[in-house]
């Protein structure tokens, strides 16, 4: 994050018109803000959809007739998990593309 | 009139011929010009048109399979009876019971209409999907906690409200914690999740092929580059397909959540 | 620093051009004027029309099918009862003919019975004859034989009489005639 910012310092320092700089600066932290955002967001679902659906497919084999109830109850859990890393995404198209 | 609904990613390789990568714009690949009716309230889009033809294509296939409907079911009527009980079977029953069936109308036009709007995202020379544009999951997520809030009055008048906001079996302190956590949820999160995930899924999925789209172009205009460029496609190719897949899956899951919550607000109990 | 940078990006999203507005947010009211009337009209052609003769056509077919089941399950029950006929029938067929079989047995047993017992009485009869015959015979053969031994003694007698009496001349005499006699 030091690095980015530093960067960002470094264009800050480079650059000759005071508005060019600003722009510059605001792009290059929207872009690393946008960057965290959705990586940070995308960590819980990604373990959290990976472990519900181990944990259907468990059920499904030890219960093979009861496959399509676990299947629609699994489609809702991802999809309630999955709306955390979806904020997150709309979250980094409102920081990257303002 | 062809510039307002043409690929944006074509005439940018054509404009480019060329050189480094350069991605569009986000709002020149979601944002279109109106056909007509620019900047008034009825401004028709590529958007309004896809929702347009969502509306007309259903309605052919029913009114096709409902003409000559028979006893035993052939052709086009198979698929569409097929379809009532794919809603029936995996929608309704599950989410809201046998008394649900009153919503199925409403949940089989929400199916429809959200898939046809997403298909439109891997359909060539159209590559783009209605509900990647916040408008209709809006619009739907709004009919659907219009829809859930007013079967909840009408089955339990007040004492809905009242239920959803004071779950019974709660100690009294607690409900200073619960009931706001409560609201946020029930009220305000619901439809906002709703909306966003279909929206966010759609115009993610839409980023993904263009930026493939636009990554194959490019590499296959940079010489020996190009052999990435097969590489490049290949990607393309198995994500249309999960796009293909991603865009039944949001209509199935919006139709469903919405039927998980009439069904809430019909049978507080469980 | 980067906590500043965020709060300068803030300010400036605040004052940005409001052309240039972010994709997520819902701008065109033309998109959800269009698309709202699509979805309703959709709900209501559903509502109405699209969905009426196809629920109806499967509520016949479902109703159709009980009947069917009724039909099939009434079918079922004429059948078994045709087969308890069938087999009511055929154990009457079955006791009726096991009855001849008995009566045919008993008369032929009957029959057997007469036969044997006149062939017994036959047999007793001819038995009878031949046992008389054999009597006949054997006092025929005795009295022939009671003739043949007087004219042995006669001619015993008279060989006696014809040779001297001397004692050897006697045996080989009796010898001789017990030789012949053989």
């Amino acid at each position: 994050m030091s690095a980015i910012t530093n960067a960002a310092a470094t264009v800050l320092a480079q650059a000759d018109v005071a508005e060019q700089t600003a722009d510059e600066a605001k792009s290059i932290s929207a872009a690393s803000g946008a960057g965290m955002a959705y990586g940070l967001a995308a960590i819980g679902p990604g373990i959290g959809i990976g472990y519900l659906v181990g944990q259907a497919v468990q059920a499904m084999a030890r219960q093979p007739e009861s496959a399509g109830q676990v299947q629609t109850t699994m489609f809702l859990g991802i999809a309630f998990t999955e709306a955390l890393a979806l904020i997150g995404f709309v979250v980094f198209i409102l920081l990257k593309f303002v | 009139m062809l510039a307002a609904l043409s690929n944006p990613v074509i005439l940018l390789a054509s404009e480019e011929g060329g050189g480094g990568v350069e991605f569009p714009p986000i709002n020149l690949i979601v944002k279109w010009p109106a056909l007509f009716g620019e900047d008034t309230f009825y401004g028709f889009n590529k958007i309004a048109l896809i929702s347009m033809i969502a509306m007309i294509v259903p309605t052919i296939l029913f009114v096709i399979a409902g003409r000559n409907a028979s006893l035993v079911p052939r052709g086009l009527q198979n698929v569409m009876e097929v379809s009532i009980d794919f809603i029936e079977k995996q929608v309704v029953m599950p989410a809201i019971g046998k008394d649900g069936m009153r919503y199925l109308p409403m949940l089989m036009a929400m199916f429809f209409f959200i898939w046809i709007g997403n298909l439109f995202e891997i359909i060539p020379t159209s590559h783009m999907p209605a509900n990647a544009r916040m408008a209709n999951p809006i619009m739907l997520a709004l009919v659907a906690w219009v829809m859930f809030i007013g079967v909840g009055v009408k089955h339990h008048g007040l004492k809905y409200f009242k239920d959803a906001l004071f779950p019974p079996g709660v100690p009294k302190a607690l409900y200073l914690l619960v009931t706001p956590i409560e609201f946020l949820s029930t009220f305000l999160i619901r439809p906002f999740s709703l909306a966003v995930r279909l929206f966010a899924n759609m115009l993610a999925g839409h980023i993904l092929l263009v930026t493939f789209s636009v990554l194959t172009i490019t590499l296959f205009g940079a010489g020996i580059l190009a052999i990435a460029g097969v590489l490049s496609f290949g990607m393309l190719v198995a994500f249309t397909a999960f796009e293909f897949m991603v865009a039944f899956l949001q209509a199935f899951i919006f139709s469903l959540l919405t039927a998980v919550y009439i069904g809430g607000a019909l049978h507080p109990a469980h | 620093m980067f906590l500043a940078s965020l709060a300068a990006l803030a300010s400036e999203v605040a004052e940005s051009d409001p052309t240039d507005i972010n994709p997520v947010v819902p701008d065109e009211i033309g998109e959800i004027f269009w698309g709202a009337i699509a979805f309703f009209g959709l709900w209501i052609l559903m509502r109405y029309v699209l969905l009426p003769p196809l629920l109806k056509i499967r509520a016949d077919r479902r109703n159709q099918e009980i009947a069917d089941q009724q039909a099939a399950s009434a079918a079922d029950e004429q059948a078994e009862q045709v087969r308890r006929d069938y087999e009511a029938t055929v154990a009457e067929a079955n006791s009726e003919a096991n009855d001849i079989i008995a009566e045919a047995r008993a008369a032929a047993e009957h029959e057997r019975g007469e036969i044997v017992v006149a062939a017994e009485s036959e047999i007793a009869l001819e038995r009878q004859a031949a046992l008389a015959e054999l009597e006949s015979q054997r006092s025929s053969a005795v009295s022939g034989l009671g003739d043949d031994v007087a004219d042995l003694a006669v001619a015993a007698a008279s060989k006696v009489m014809d040779a001297s009496l001397d004692e050897p001349v006697h045996r080989s005499t009796a010898a001789n005639y017990v030789e012949d006699a053989r």
